[in-house]
């Protein structure tokens, strides 16, 4: 039976979601699929790595349960020679517990894990991981990095620019005349985070300043955006390696003067928008509609922006891509990439045929099949060049 | 063996045995059958819990009582034999230490039986008696509903659409002994135009008992399938036993379910059958089944009638049509009837299609017996799907018949050829997957050993354009 490590919590500002996703969208169908020794290994907030069976318990963490169990559990090491292998102190005269991972399944959100942070780490240790690798991570979670290599894949964006941190202290005046090539209302967006974390709608330049600094307090790299006119936001959940196929197209449904912010993603079952008819339901994180109620031709327009920017960004395994549509041009514009979407995103899989397990089932193989080809890949060959010295 | 053992002394120990008692529905036979065959006592309860009902807690509360009197007892004589250094006393005390679980798992029984015999049983016996009364004097149309299976569907129709147009009185839920028949005769008020009483037979003479004490006017058979054979052991008896319903009636007004193949040898020209082609002079024509109802239409002397029904499943249309034409002969309007069988909607846990995460389950757990299973399978087949997963234990109470029965259950699954069958794993698995190979299955087969993790996680396995069928019940009574 192959061990499977499902890694979640983290340093991020979506350590909670993670948790979630985890528990609930991945360890759950996990159990139900069978054939698995499951691992679940939690990322504290203050970056110390824990595991043990006790952690697929979501009571574990929702009663408080989880600062005692950290109070007294050993924290884990890994060894990453010949694969990847957890161990931690068995508390019983010195003797150490080891458990070799097979296949791991990063459930992680945000900073220090969705990012390529782990995915280096386990790129090092040769194991089969799920989802995007080193690369397609940094893009993804870099709003920047994103904007900037799909422009170059000639993706429509909205008109957009950024700046560090650094550059607002030493340069404000530059940094602000930057800003104002852009026409109001606009987004201003920590370049990092996920889960619409510290972004701000700004309607007029008075709110800038506050807009800034808000993004600034989470990131050391801002991303102003230019609205989208007569807007359609959409999202597109996608699965594979080499080739990707799409979930069904999905609307967020809002009031022209909401957007799509951690509150109505998470916290309110999504009431913060207004229901406009048709076949909504409640997905995992928020209202929406599924599939997006577009015309034909929209509606496939869009399913091939996000397929591109799958592609074009190197995700593999899955992903979500966000877009924004101009209902009165037709133009799609990418938005964003979010390389794990909290919850796998499942309930829209599901209306697209795929169930929770077999979506699990369906991603362990893409990571293996990744994993493998990879093998083939040479890494090293003989030289003369030490001879030399 | 040890963990046999340590499952005495736990301390759930007595909450087992009163939910083993609640699970048997009070009844001395089938609880200590249950508790004999019994390995371990920390791995009884799979479908549910103890339901803490009043009763539940004054077992619980007796069981914990009479232990602890028991080991104190026992510690005594012990500690009595040790200080005055008696062998015997000390065996004997060590004896009433470890031997409460037994003797308080049977002595449990004693105030149930007493309670049975002296209390419960004279007590039903003048209700029963008072009932035969009242119904004897009611004026109002009294129909009889017997059958193998499909007796509460048909009740419930009838009380749905009869009930549009007139009063119209039904034994409530699925209460259909003697007692039960008691208790609805002292509810009736005395002006319903029609009472529905439905006859829960489960040994030899019950249906004959029955009519004798509630006096039908019009007998419904509404089919014949291996059930209870526990107590009937053949099929035969279980039919003699439902027909003598038509000796009642010395043959006249009784109506009988034509699509229910073991039924026919034992029918005779005085019945009325009924079926989804016609009904009393009625054809029936245009069906159309959908996992959210069906359409039809009856047609009889140039009048005609288009119906709806938020029910599924093609074998119901019979029922249904029956219904109808029992409406029309009791003098219903039109307008009434294609209300009343517009407002049928599936009965719970009875053909009743459920969305879930996208696909459909269609829950008919309540279904225990073949028949059930061959019309449910028929629905599963007719229903538009992606993929199609059939999920039983099996069926119990099947006595001698169990293996024949479960190979031919096998057979019909292997013939609906669903994309997946789920077997939940216990004593007749081997049979239906017998029946699954020589019926040829190809699909995927999946024997579940844990069967409330599967039902709890379904949401896990259905996504869009998935149908679920789930057929039958195996409480953890039964092994």
């Amino acid at each position: 039976m192959k061990t499977i490590a499902v890694i979640f919590g983290g340093r991020s500002t979506e350590h909670d979601v993670s948790i979630v996703t985890a528990l609930a969208s991945i360890i759950k169908p996990l159990e139900v699929l069978g054939g698995y020794n499951i691992e679940p290994v939690y990322i504290a907030k203050n970056g110390a790595w824990y595991w043990d069976k006790k952690l697929k318990n979501i009571a574990t963490f929702q009663s408080g349960e989880i600062e005692d169990f950290m109070r007294k559990a050993p924290k884990v090491q890994l060894s990453i020679d010949d694969g990847l292998t957890l161990i931690k102190s068995s508390q019983f005269a010195g003797r150490k517990q080891y458990k070799k991972i097979d296949i791991v399944f990063p459930a992680m959100h945000g900073t220090h894990g969705e990012d390529g942070e782990l995915m280096g780490l386990l790129e090092m240790a040769n194991v089969p991981y799920i989802g995007c690798g080193v690369a397609a991570s940094a893009i993804a979670m870099d709003k920047v990095l994103a904007k900037q290599v799909t422009t170059s894949a000639g993706i429509a964006s909205t008109p957009w620019v950024w700046f560090n941190a650094v550059d607002l202290e030493r340069d404000l005046k530059g940094t602000l005349a930057k800003i104002a090539t852009l026409q109001y209302p606009l987004f201003v967006k920590p370049a990092h985070l996920g889960s619409s974390i510290g972004i701000t709608k700004v309607n007029s330049k008075d709110q800038l300043l506050n807009a800034l600094e808000v993004a600034n307090h989470y990131d050391n790299r801002v991303i102003v955006e230019q609205a989208v006119n007569n807007l359609i936001e959409v999202t597109l959940p996608v699965l594979g390696n080499d080739d990707p196929v799409p979930a069904m197209l999905e609307e967020p449904l809002l009031k022209s003067e909401d957007f799509f912010d951690f509150e109505t993603k998470y916290m309110q079952g999504g009431k913060k928008g207004g229901k406009k008819g048709g076949s909504s339901k409640h997905g995992s994180q928020g209202y929406s509609r599924i599939p997006a109620d577009l015309p034909k031709d929209l509606y496939n327009s869009a399913v091939e922006t996000g397929l591109a920017v799958y592609r074009a960004t190197g995700c593999a395994g899955i992903a979500r891509i966000d877009m924004l549509i101009d209902s009165k041009t037709k133009k799609v514009m990418f938005n964003e990439i979010n390389p794990m979407p909290g919850g796998l995103y499942s309930h829209n899989w599901n209306k697209a045929g795929m169930s929770n397990v077999d979506l699990v089932e369906k991603l362990i193989l893409l990571a293996e099949e990744r994993w493998q080809k990879s093998q083939k890949i040479t890494t090293a060959f003989s030289t003369s060049y030490l001879k030399q010295f | 063996m040890i963990s046999r053992i340590t499952s005495f002394f736990g301390p759930t120990y007595p909450k087992t045995l009163a939910y083993m008692l609640q699970s048997t529905e009070y009844q001395v036979k089938p609880y200590l059958a249950w508790y004999w065959r019994t390995n371990n006592f920390n791995d009884v309860s799979h479908r549910r819990s103890l339901d803490k009902t009043r009763r539940a807690r004054l077992l619980v509360a007796g069981l914990r009582i009479g232990i602890a009197l028991q080991i104190i007892v026992g510690i005594i004589v012990l500690i009595q034999g040790i200080q005055k250094n008696q062998v015997s006393d000390i065996y004997f005390g060590i004896a009433i230490l470890l031997s409460y679980p037994v003797i308080w798992a049977h002595l449990i029984v004693i105030p149930l039986l007493v309670a049975r015999f002296f209390i419960v049983l004279p007590k039903d016996r003048r209700a029963v008696k008072v009932s035969r009364r009242i119904f004897e004097e009611h004026g109002a149309i009294k129909i009889a509903v017997a059958g193998s299976y499909g007796k509460t569907t048909m009740k419930e129709l009838l009380l749905t659409i009869l009930g549009e147009g007139k009063k119209v009185a039904a034994t409530p839920a699925n209460k259909n002994v003697a007692i039960s028949h008691a208790h609805f005769a002292k509810k009736l008020r005395g002006d319903e135009e029609v009472i529905i009483i439905e006859y829960g037979e489960g040994a030899p003479g019950d249906v004959a008992r029955f009519a004798k004490n509630t006096k039908p006017t019009i007998g419904i058979i509404t089919g014949l399938a291996p059930a209870h054979l526990d107590r009937y052991k053949t099929l035969d008896s279980a039919a003699k036993d439902i027909l003598s319903l038509a000796d009642f009636l010395n043959e006249k007004n009784i109506y009988i379910n034509n699509e229910s193949d073991p039924l026919k040898k034992y029918k005779k020209s005085s019945y009325t059958p009924y079926d989804q082609n016609s009904v009393l002079g009625w054809k029936i024509s245009d069906i159309h089944v959908r996992i959210d109802g069906m359409s039809f239409a009856m047609e009889k002397n140039g009048q005609k009638l288009s119906l709806q029904s938020g029910l599924i499943g093609r074998h119901l249309i019979g029922s249904l049509a029956l219904c109808v034409a029992l409406a029309k002969e009791i003098g219903c309007t039109d307008r009434d009837i294609i209300v009343g069988v517009a407002k049928t909607i599936p009965f719970e846990h009875r053909m009743q299609p459920r969305e879930m995460a996208g696909g459909y389950i269609i829950d008919d757990t309540y279904n225990g017996n073949l028949e059930g299973v061959r019309v449910g399978l028929q629905l599963l087949s007719e229903l538009d799907s992606r993929r199609k997963i059939y999920v039983t234990p099996g069926l119990v109470d099947q006595g001698k018949e169990s293996m024949h029965v479960h190979q031919e259950m096998g057979r019909l699954i292997a013939k609906a050829n669903p994309t997946k069958v789920v077997l939940m794993k216990n004593s007749v698995t081997h049979w239906i997957c017998d029946g699954l190979a020589s019926g040829g299955y190809k699909g995927e087969l999946v024997i579940e050993k844990k069967p409330l993790d599967f039902y709890t996680n379904i949401n896990q396995i259905i996504a869009a354009g998935d149908i679920m069928m789930l057929q039958n019940d195996w409480t953890d009574n039964y092994k």
